[in-house]
């Protein structure tokens, strides 16, 4: 009876203390300027992610073979009707590179978000009930660290086939090993802290335990790692399309336009250079912002 | 000591299994090499007595284990792709992808130490953001570009480098500034973060405060402590970046061991792919170990007696 | 500081050392890369074009084949037919091999058990099928007999019957004769680093003319961009694997010329079996779907030949009546409505990606076909799998590619005759025919049959018929070479331009 009570109060106790140190830290980051650019580059890649069919729709795959090689605009020979030029197959790159962007941005976060999730449960309870659990798991870890993650997901998506399911699928699980670490790290340190154990005495069970106390204690470093991490998944993407096992096509990816680009790359130096700068400016303002996370968060996680 | 040696032997021995164990899973999940092997107009027959040849009908684990027994005495089959021993390839290759790695490595190390500790000092200075920006860019480069680029101005509008192969030093040096950029980046951000750590620590205020000069003071207190995070991630690139090179060997048709292994999985070449990620596992595990024994030597304060 | 002086003494010296010129070859020594390097050097063991190559530098057969499918002579001195189904054959006295031993009949029938004997797996061995038996009647002559009349027999020999050392090969076995060969051919094997280079000179006491470069050096780069610049660098004299886009650049260059070898022939095979493709109204709107002179001009640059049927235009036999399927897209609609289709069809087109060029081709074809109503769902699939899947019977459309070679019954027979592949097409008119073309000796009569082969085909589209492309090699100005339409690099024929 009393144990109830307790868990019922509890949640809003243990969210709006949460909530208010998220907008400390929003605060904390927006001091550095640097990561205060990082966070708008990355905040008007988003909008124009998603927002661009809004003021510019031109389709993507529609091909004009007449047209192929047109360069960009400001070249002698491009024009407005393709202002960053024209692929191999007259397609338009600058639409190519905006619905690129949501295949890239959608398999950079959510092959993080899968790594996380996995790594969040793996550490979790790894850390938490420790013994057998524990060494499995971090055998486990082991053995994942020291497989060649190039040979891995080649090897996974050889079996599975290619799809964008898959390979988010292949890219978050190659992942977990580092997030999982992290957080058994910070699970074991505070195992042992008073609060637990105080939870533990009056009777509330493992689980309200973990996801409750702990696991909002040990996220912060999390959210860091996790940013950081987009941007490997993103040129991993492009490593993968380069072998010909990226997303199907004709579904434009940054990756993939890079890949196929780069048999052009001496006649038609837009279709390698433009989406490369892409990825690089995504993943510099995912960086720069990762980064300012970090300084606010957590000084001890400099070293990542 | 004993003890702890002991457990890193068991350490190795059931990551080698685990890991076998997976990519012996994966390979023949993903289809049998029998057809590859055999040309368009072979009949079921033919391909159904080859397949029994090698053995391919008896059950997984059998087939595993069979593999397993015939590994420890040093057998890994021969290649179905080339027929030859899988073992002599990979020795054959190698060299290269060895090379390939420590070349990218040495210059990643060379430019990235220096430049991130004279960020630490000067932090804040123009130097210092300038590098720091420079890493960045440094990090986000896809390093297939890059070796493209490489070759498009130094070989063929420069003249001064050869477009590919490995041979002299001359053909070493663009694949490993393309391989060694990202890890240059890597590297100097990661001495920085780790010198102005160790930098505000209390023994190098007490050392400061006892007059020595301040070079000396960077160099033997505060190296010597950043090196360790440093030697740990140097370490496990290093067993990254001898299964990762795939790409690069590719563009720069360097003979090592990333593309032998892609182009066995797309074989299905078993025991090519089998023999390959156990030799690169080996040698990961036994980086990982010297990084380990580097550590005792680096900071005494470490002790391997007590439970990890 | 310490370290900087360690910098920039580093740095020095590796500037220094990139001023090192790449080595020049001497004049006397050919240098070619190819896109891959060979497996093995037995030409037994292996039917992957780049590996065969090389190895037809240092082995040689029977017969030397020429470019309109006849032959001349090469270890065989004279031949003659005994009847429709046997030839006798002479060897010439003087060829030996690399290591000494005689090139003799008896060494004609070690070769011949050899590529036939089971356990050596020999992907080359179906397609000396025809031949039953080969007997030694002297020390240079023997006769081959063939179960019925079979047009191709000398060609053949010619290609896929290499004469190996009976001694050596029983002395050394199978395995290190894949690494170690010896031949009887102008070149030998002086060393092959494996991953780097394959370094042949010239065999003194071969029979034939003396290759004019001494030495022979094959290489290996995967990427065309790296094989182009080290053509214009001088690194190389000879290039395979050159995409249409660069070799405009080649030619602008002025330091290298292009020469044409092989046509690579795409198609696209349409699975019949599986509605709604099993409607020929169906087969044929899919080639009217196609517009074939676009993509030429768009993606060949105007130098592919477009096909009207299966026979390659170039190949004798390819019928003179026939015109390619037109690009008329309303056509398209009209027939897919009469088969009951009004709102077009769904289709999966399936490609492997090691093709080279088929991304754009897939992508462009596919585009067509949805202006047209039908609707394709792009696959592609890495070799292994494709090749399963091919042979599984689970694809719908299709697309994989065949050289045109000089002789029609080498690839018609291969993938139209049921008895070798009915995975997605039977047809026994097709069968009876094909069996018929390749017992005819005479070649009019011959090419009137495959003619007749070409227009059932056309009219029943089995496949849609897309075109052939010209492939070329790079040769740089200081040499000439021709390249020939089988694609082999056979540099016996290359010689210093003057």
């Amino acid at each position: 009876m009393n144990s109830q009570i307790i868990a019922k109060t509890s949640i809003f106790e243990v969210i709006s203390p949460r909530l208010r140190f998220m907008i400390e830290t929003l605060g904390e980051v927006a001091r550095r300027p640097s990561a205060l650019i990082g966070g708008i580059m990355i905040t008007a890649i988003l909008l124009t992610s998603v927002c661009f069919p809004l003021f510019y729709g031109v389709d993507p795959l529609e091909q004009d073979l007449l047209a192929r090689f047109t360069p960009p605009v400001w070249q002698e020979g491009g024009s407005w009707v393709y202002p960053l030029g024209a692929d191999n197959l007259g397609r338009d790159v600058l639409s190519r590179l905006l619905y690129g962007s949501r295949v890239s941005l959608l398999v950079g976060f959510a092959a993080v978000l899968v790594a996380e999730l996995a790594g969040i449960f793996l550490g979790l309870f790894s850390g938490y009930y420790g013994g057998k659990l524990d060494s499995l798991i971090m055998r486990m870890a082991d053995i994942f660290m020291a497989y060649p993650f190039m040979l891995l997901t080649i090897s996974v998506i050889a079996v599975l086939g290619n799809s964008i399911f898959n390979l988010i699928l292949v890219l978050g699980l190659s992942d977990w090993v580092t997030y999982a670490r992290t957080i058994r790290g910070s699970v074991l340190s505070l195992k042992e802290k008073e609060f637990v154990e105080a939870s533990r005495a009056i009777g509330t069970s493992h689980r309200v335990v973990i996801f409750r106390h702990i696991l909002p204690n040990v996220i912060s470093p999390l959210m860091v790692l996790g940013t950081l991490r987009v941007a490997n998944i993103i040129i991993w993407e492009s490593g993968l399309s380069f072998l010909g096992m990226g997303v199907p096509p004709p579904m434009p990816t940054w990756g993939r336009m890079l890949a196929e680009g780069r048999l052009y790359i001496t006649d038609a130096w837009w279709l390698v250079t433009l989406p490369g700068l892409a990825i690089m400016l995504t993943i510099l303002s995912i960086n720069l912002l990762g980064d300012g996370l970090r300084d606010a968060l957590d000084p001890r996680l400099r070293n990542i | 000591m004993l003890q702890y040696l002991f457990k890193r032997l068991w350490h190795t021995v059931y990551v080698i299994i685990g890991i076998s164990v997976i990519s012996f899973f994966f390979i023949h999940l993903s289809g049998d090499p029998v057809m590859l092997m055999l040309p368009g107009d072979a009949s079921h027959q033919e391909i159904e007595d080859l397949r029994e040849q090698l053995g391919f009908n008896d059950p997984i684990y059998v087939q595993y284990l069979r593999f397993a027994w015939q590994a420890l005495r040093g057998d890994f089959g021969n290649s179905l792709y080339y027929k030859i021993p899988a073992m002599q390839l990979i020795l054959e290759r190698l060299p290269a992808s060895l090379e390939l790695a420590a070349a990218a490595m040495l210059i990643a190390l060379v430019v990235a130490v220096p430049i991130g500790m004279i960020s630490a000092v000067r932090r804040g200075s123009l130097l210092d953001m300038g590098s720091m920006l420079g890493a960045l860019f440094g990090l986000s480069m896809p390093h297939f570009w890059l070796g493209i680029m490489l070759i498009m101005i130094f070989s063929v509008n420069l003249g001064w480098l050869p477009t590919s192969g490995r041979g002299t030093l001359a053909h070493l040096i663009m694949p490993s500034v393309a391989l060694g950029l990202s890890l240059m980046a890597m590297f100097a951000r990661l001495t920085r973060s780790v010198m102005l750590e160790v930098l505000s620590l209390d023994y190098i205020r007490t050392a400061r405060s006892k007059g020595l000069k301040e070079r000396m003071v960077i160099a033997k207190h505060a190296f010597k402590n950043a090196l360790i995070p440093l030697v740990t991630v140097a370490g496990m690139q290093f067993g990254f970046l001898l299964g990762g090179t795939v790409i690069i060997e590719t563009v720069f048709a360097w003979p090592g061991v990333g593309r032998l292994v892609v182009q066995a999985i797309f074989n299905r070449d078993y025991p090519l792919v089998q023999a390959t990620v156990l030799v690169l596992a080996v040698i990961f595990v036994a980086v990982n170990f010297i990084v380990d024994m580097l550590y005792m030597y680096l900071d005494p304060q470490i002790s391997y007696f007590e439970d990890k | 500081m310490k370290k900087l002086s360690f910098l920039t003494l580093g740095v020095f010296i590796c500037l220094a050392l990139a001023g090192v010129p790449a080595a020049v070859a001497a004049s006397d020594t050919l240098v070619v890369m190819q896109e891959a390097e060979p497996v093995g050097l037995d030409l037994m063991q292996s039917s992957i074009q780049t590996t065969m190559s090389v190895c037809y530098n240092i082995h040689d057969t029977l017969f030397h084949p020429q470019e309109d499918a006849s032959v001349l002579p090469a270890l065989a001195e004279k031949w003659e037919k005994v009847d429709d189904l046997t030839w006798k054959i002479t060897l010439r006295k003087d060829a030996v091999f690399h290591n000494g031993e005689p090139v003799n009949a008896a060494a004609v029938k070690f070769s011949y058990d050899r590529i036939n004997n089971e356990a050596l797996k020999s992907p080359n061995r179906g397609k000396l099928s025809a031949f039953t038996e080969l007997n030694v009647i002297d020390d240079y002559t023997f006769t081959v007999k063939t179960a019925e009349p079979y047009a191709p027999g000398l060609y053949m020999l010619g290609y896929y019957l290499p004469i190996v050392p009976p001694k050596y090969i029983q002395e050394v076995g199978d395995t290190k004769y894949n690494t170690d060969p010896i031949g009887s051919g102008p070149y030998r094997l002086k060393k092959w680093v494996r991953g780097e280079e394959i370094v042949l000179e010239a065999f003194d006491k071969y029979y034939g003319p003396q290759p004019a470069y001494k030495n022979l050096i094959f290489k290996a780069s995967p990427e065309e961009a790296s094989r182009i610049a080290a053509l214009l660098t001088g690194e190389a004299q000879v290039i395979s694997g050159i995409p249409v886009h660069q070799r405009k650049k080649i030619q602008n260059s002025g330091k290298a010329y292009l020469t044409p070898q092989m046509g690579v022939m795409p198609y696209m095979g349409i699975n019949t079996y599986e509605a709604p493709f099993d409607d020929v109204r169906v087969r044929q709107a899919i080639n009217y779907a196609i517009d074939k002179e676009l993509i030429n001009k768009a993606l060949f640059d105007g130098q592919a030949i477009i096909c009207a049927g299966p026979i390659s235009p170039r190949t004798f036999g390819a019928s003179p009546n026939l015109k390619p399927y037109p690009y008329d897209p309303d056509k398209s609609r009209a027939l897919l409505k009469e088969a009951g289709h009004p709102d077009g069809i769904q289709a999966r087109l399936a490609y492997p990606t090691y093709m080279s060029q088929i991304q754009e081709q897939a992508e462009a074809i596919a585009a067509n076909m949805g202006k047209a109503g039908i609707n394709v769902t792009l696959e592609p699939f890495e070799r292994a799998v494709m090749w399963e899947r091919y042979k599984g019977k689970k694809h719908q459309l299709y697309i994989y590619w065949w050289d045109d070679a000089p002789e029609p019954d080498r690839y018609m027979y291969s993938l139209f005759n049921s008895k070798s592949r009915d995975y997605y097409y039977k047809n026994p008119a097709v069968d009876e025919l094909l069996d018929k073309g390749r017992t005819i000796m005479d070649r009019t009569e011959r090419a009137k049959v495959y003619a007749q082969i070409d227009e059932l085909l056309y009219r029943d589209a089995p496949w849609a018929y897309l075109y052939v492309v010209p492939e070329v090699f790079g040769v740089a100005n200081d040499v000439d070479y021709q390249g020939r339409r089988d694609g082999f690099l056979n540099m016996r024929f290359a010689k210093p331009k003057m």
